[in-house]
């Protein structure tokens, strides 16, 4: 009791005296910097550090996440790019290929069809051909027939005699 | 009108009866117990509130908050390396109760709980402390290779006591320069504001000569801020490297 007496007449600073080296306060300084102190590093070991720990690398996580999702979307856009070039070039092909089919199927129609008309032309020509000759047989026919007869009447207005027919022809054919 | 510059510094109960003892000696809630209170309270507060674990773009409160964390973990990672950093906690409360606390105290009328040498010097033998426990539990006897320095035997006679002394002298040396630090710049602010008032009071011409010291406040205000941050970070500095030595003796060159 005398000495918590003391203590607390002595705890008022007293004039003149240099209050940090008053050690009379020490007990309650050392008191209450290890009560702060503990509840300080309490508090930031366990709730503010990795709070703010997780702040920082959830944002850099989010930045780099955001980084590969745009790095990937080019990736997506030149693919995309790409494929809509071998699109066009196939289909430019295939364009090609279809005017091209079209171009031999057409050349092989008009092809037939020359072929055709020639054919019916030398067809025609060869009956023509055919019918003149017939003519000419014909004609030919005719022309000893008549010279038979004519031979035939010739005789036998000169001489009276009825000559055959047949003598009458092989006579006119020698 | 004359103002005892060192009455700032003054710890006084702000209930006149003790809260209890402890071996005998008796407890108060002092004036300076409030500043601490408020600055473990606040920091812990604006640490833990102003962040927003999902939050994208940080607010003016959370990129303060995300700097000095990672102020403090590049700080650690610079000066021990990567095996620093399960100190971090450690460090960052050292670095945030020293820099709050110089800060709230820069605030008229409020009060400066690292002007205290009993605050200083037991953060002091906290981290050396820790030195001296990591060191050991690292290397366990060869740690007292920290003082044999790499030089011939017959130096060592020498150097071995100096090493030593220098070693010992760390706590001093860290708690004075904080404490010293915080005194001389709230002693003089003191002083100027005395100037301030007593010439204010003089009357006629020095009335308004009080402008001069005024302005020399302001000045030394502007000072005492940049010293406020500058003392917390040469403590977590000087933390570090001390870290550093019990973690890698001499071999981290």
């Amino acid at each position: 009791m005398a000495e918590e007496a003391h203590t607390a007449t002595t705890e008022a600073p007293h004039e003149g005296g240099f209050p940090p080296f008053d050690t009379t306060t020490f007990p309650s300084q050392l008191f209450w910097l290890v009560v702060t102190f503990a509840f300080l590093f309490t508090v930031l070991w366990k709730v503010a550090g990795p709070r703010i720990n997780g702040a920082i690398t959830g944002r850099r996580g989010a930045i780099n996440s955001a980084i590969e999702a745009a790095r990937k979307a080019r990736g997506d856009a030149e693919a995309a790019e790409a494929a809509y070039r071998t699109a066009l070039a196939g289909a430019r092909a295939r364009a090609n290929a279809l005017a091209e089919e079209n171009r031999q199927a057409l050349n092989a129609e008009i092809a037939q069809a020359k072929s055709e008309a020639d054919a019916k032309a030398a067809e025609a020509m060869a009956e023509a051909d055919t019918r003149i000759a017939a003519t000419r047989d014909a004609a030919k026919a005719h022309v000893s027939v008549a010279a038979r007869d004519a031979a035939i009447t010739i005789v036998a207005r000169l001489t009276g005699d009825t000559v055959s027919p047949e003598d009458a022809a092989n006579a006119v054919k020698s | 009108m004359a103002m005892n510059p060192m009455e700032q510094f003054a710890i006084k109960p702000l209930v006149s009866a003790p809260l209890f003892q402890i071996a005998g000696h008796p407890i108060y809630f002092t004036n300076q117990a409030l500043l601490m209170i408020i600055v473990v309270v606040a920091s812990s507060l604006f640490l833990t509130l102003a962040v927003k674990p999902g939050r994208l773009v940080p607010t003016r409160g959370q990129s303060m908050a995300e700097l000095s964390y990672e102020f403090v973990a590049n700080m650690i990672h610079s000066a021990t390396g990567e095996d620093g950093l399960k100190f971090f906690p450690f460090v960052f409360s050292i670095f945030m109760f020293v820099l709050c606390s110089n800060f709230f105290g820069l605030i008229p009328g409020s009060f400066t709980v690292t002007s205290q040498i009993a605050v200083t010097f037991s953060l002091a033998c906290l981290v050396l402390g820790l030195v001296v426990v990591t060191g050991f539990i690292k290397h366990g006897i060869g740690f007292l290779k920290l003082f044999v320095p790499a030089a011939p035997w017959y130096l060592l006679i020498l150097l071995v006591p100096i090493e030593v002394i220098s070693f010992l002298t760390r706590p001093v040396s860290l708690s004075v320069r904080l404490f010293a630090n915080m005194l001389a710049g709230h002693t003089m602010l003191a002083v100027f504001g005395g100037f301030v008032v007593s010439l204010g009071a003089a009357g006629g011409i020095f009335t308004g000569l009080a402008i001069a010291p005024m302005l020399l406040i302001i000045a030394i205000m502007l000072l005492e801020l940049l010293v406020a941050f500058l003392q917390a970070y040469v403590f977590a500095i000087l933390t570090c490297i001390y870290l550093n030595e019990a973690l890698h003796l001499h071999d981290h060159h």
